[in-house]
């Protein structure tokens, strides 16, 4: 309990103190604006900590590490709630009696991946998912007047659920072979652990693995995603795709790394299948579908799986900074735009009814000529998932591509490659639709001055972080 | 000691595999109690009394409760006593009943009989209080975090079911 632990603790304390503040604004007055401006606020001041804690910070204690990794990934996360937050007011409006609880929830859940961020202990790490979770499935099930969102939640929650408990039951499995529950202190008893813990310890990771693997939406574990992704309400899927998986592969590249995971074969091997497996069908199951939110999910899918290659080339240590180095600027780049093409799905104006929401790739047809900025900005968040030059997505497959040939990693080179051949097609299918000239469009977006700065916004950084990328990289480097 | 705890394991294992298998909610979570029971035990021999009791009060208790407020709520009127009448009937509370005896014998005998009744470190209340505040207090923070979450999304996603069957809207 000292001044340290106060300072290093002050981003969380803030959006802590945020819910608090925001819960009995609910209890007394409940009024949307306010709401709104109090979620503002508290990410505003839990990002503003967290560059005055900036870079020099590294504290450790037993459950949490604030070091320059857990910040950056911090400061992506609140950022990305604060872009989810201006987004959300008019779409829940339409769709919801009360709005208020949307944004206390989505404090809660921005908490729960910062601790996720910072996690260095197994009790932490669950603790954290379960927070984002238990926040996520109310976030999902949010809108009250139609049935798919509810019928998502209940589908997230049954199997998070059960992944959960995988999860659990790999940590007692592991604490029963090593008798530790901190990533360190594991990773000592691994180094002294005869051959009956192995059994064990190796049982342990198989089921910590596959609990992961589920929340990161990884093949085999991927079923719920397009059905997620389709159900849960715009301005939610872009925070579970960003924020969520974010966090989650972040204590799982740290849990990597810490426990010493990466000294054993069948780990490694395990983790290659899954990421092959991932690039691969995460990119075929994505050809065929007319729904840009299920297109996003099947993709999102692909994007995990590349991810995963930067865990398998860190297992060398000379290259291990490069792979951290490419795993945080892959998740910089795939979470700005991964945001912005939520942000056109949710444009307000063009979801001015309260039935399902329109995100059929027909429904997007035309909307370069229609309206410009969002055409614009769905147009460049393609071709940025795609990796086409220019933009965030090219410099972030870039990275992953070169950390990548450094070990022989033939086999997982070729799926990001043959993976991101594929993606082209589809990604380049929403394009072809965006450019049509059809004239029968029937729901024309009339963005207001809210919505066209935050466009602007994020069009700014993924084509800044794809022409200018050195400042994030010479960041990056500098907490390395 | 060995033998005590695989027995209550057993008891656990076959009372989960009935509460999975029971067409009968009620039936099920009858089942259900006995295998919360039988864990109680295992945590009593593994050292952790505090456990063990708390898994008595919270879950086996709390479930309990929760079974015999659903019970009042769904089932009101004649037909439900029958019905009521008809899940008392001696077959479904006798294996229930008797896997449960089977843990009374063992606590008799852990109690009795056998002095030297757990593995390792017993892990009194006090030490669990002390390292819950101690070095796990962060943790306890967060865990009333979840709470909130949980507590607020459990409260928004029941209010629409409350509106609709009022008859506030279609």
């Amino acid at each position: 309990m000292n001044s340290g632990m106060w300072q290093a603790l002050s981003p969380l304390l803030a959006l802590s103190g945020g819910t608090v503040v925001l819960m009995l604004q609910i209890a007394f007055h409940r009024n949307p604006r306010w709401s709104v401006a109090i979620t503002q606020l508290s990410l505003l001041l839990g990002a503003g900590l967290l560059l005055w804690l900036w870079p020099g910070s590294d504290y450790q204690s037993l459950l949490l590490r604030v070091d320059g990794y857990a910040l950056l990934l911090n400061l992506l996360f609140i950022l990305a709630a604060a872009v989810t937050c201006w987004l959300s007011p008019a779409y829940i409006a339409l769709r919801s009696e009360q709005s208020g609880e949307f944004f206390l929830l989505l404090l809660l859940a921005t908490i729960g991946a910062m601790i996720l961020a910072q996690a260095v202990h197994v009790a932490s790490l669950l603790l954290g998912l379960e927070l984002l979770g238990v926040a996520l499935y109310a976030l999902i099930a949010y809108p009250d007047r139609s049935l798919l969102p509810l019928e998502a939640a209940v589908k997230y929650l049954v199997l998070s659920g059960a992944a959960s408990a995988t999860l659990l039951f790999g940590f007692a499995l592991a604490y029963a072979g090593t008798g530790q529950l901190a990533f360190t202190g594991l990773s000592e008893s691994l180094a002294l652990a005869g051959s009956g813990a192995y059994t064990l310890v190796m049982a342990a990771s198989v089921m910590i693995i596959c609990g992961l693997a589920f929340k990161l939406s990884l093949v085999p574990f991927h079923m719920w995603t397009p059905d997620v992704y389709q159900g849960a309400p715009s301005p939610v899927t872009g925070f579970l795709a960003t924020v969520s998986k974010g966090a989650v592969f972040a204590v799982f590249l740290r849990a990597f790394l810490e426990t010493g995971a990466y000294q054993f074969p069948i780990i490694l091997n395990s983790l290659a299948a899954i990421a092959v497996a991932s690039m691969l069908v995460g990119n075929l199951l994505a050809l065929r579908q007319d729904n840009v939110k299920r297109l996003l999910a099947y993709s999102s899918i692909a994007h995990m799986g590349y991810l995963l290659i930067v865990l398998l080339v860190c297992s060398d240590p000379a290259n291990h900074d490069l792979a951290v180095e490419a795993a945080l600027f892959y998740l910089v780049a795939y979470t700005v735009t991964t945001l912005a093409a939520f942000a056109v799905l949710t444009w307000p104006g063009y979801e001015q009814y309260q039935g399902p929401e329109h995100t059929e790739l027909k429904h997007l047809s035309g909307l370069l000529w229609h309206h410009p900025l969002a055409g614009l900005l769905m147009l460049v968040a393609m071709l940025s998932l795609a990796g086409i030059p220019l933009t965030a997505g090219f410099v972030g497959k870039f990275y992953l591509f070169s950390a990548a040939v450094t070990g022989p990693h033939w086999l997982l080179l070729g799926s990001l490659v043959v993976g991101s051949g594929i993606g082209i097609y589809y990604y380049l299918r929403v394009v072809y639709y965006l450019l049509r000239r059809d004239d029968n469009h029937a729901l024309l977006p009339n963005a207001g001055w809210h919505e066209s700065c935050l466009a602007v916004v994020l069009l700014a950084a993924v084509l800044g972080l794809g022409i200018a990328p050195q400042s994030l990289i010479g960041w990056i480097q500098s907490i390395l | 000691m060995l033998a005590l705890f695989y027995f209550a394991a057993a008891i656990a294992l076959i009372a989960t595999a009935m509460a999975l298998t029971r067409a009968n909610a009620a039936h099920g979570l009858i089942y259900l109690i006995v295998s919360l029971l039988a864990v109680a035990v295992v945590f009593f021999l593994l050292g952790a009394p505090f456990a063990a009791a708390l898994e008595i009060v919270i879950y086996a208790g709390a479930i309990m409760v929760l079974f015999v407020f659903v019970i009042m709520m769904l089932n009101l009127g004649r037909s439900a006593d029958e019905e009521e009448r008809e899940l008392l009937a001696p077959r479904y509370w006798l294996v229930p009943g008797v896997l449960a005896a089977c843990l009374l014998v063992e606590l008799a005998v852990i109690s009795f009989a056998a002095p030297g009744h757990s593995a390792g470190i017993v892990v009194s209340p006090k030490a669990v209080g002390l390292s819950l505040y101690g070095p796990y207090v962060l943790a306890v923070e967060i865990a009333s975090l979840l709470l909130l979450a949980g507590l607020v999304g459990a409260y928004h996603v029941g209010r629409r079911f409350i509106d609709r069957s009022g008859g506030n809207k279609s």
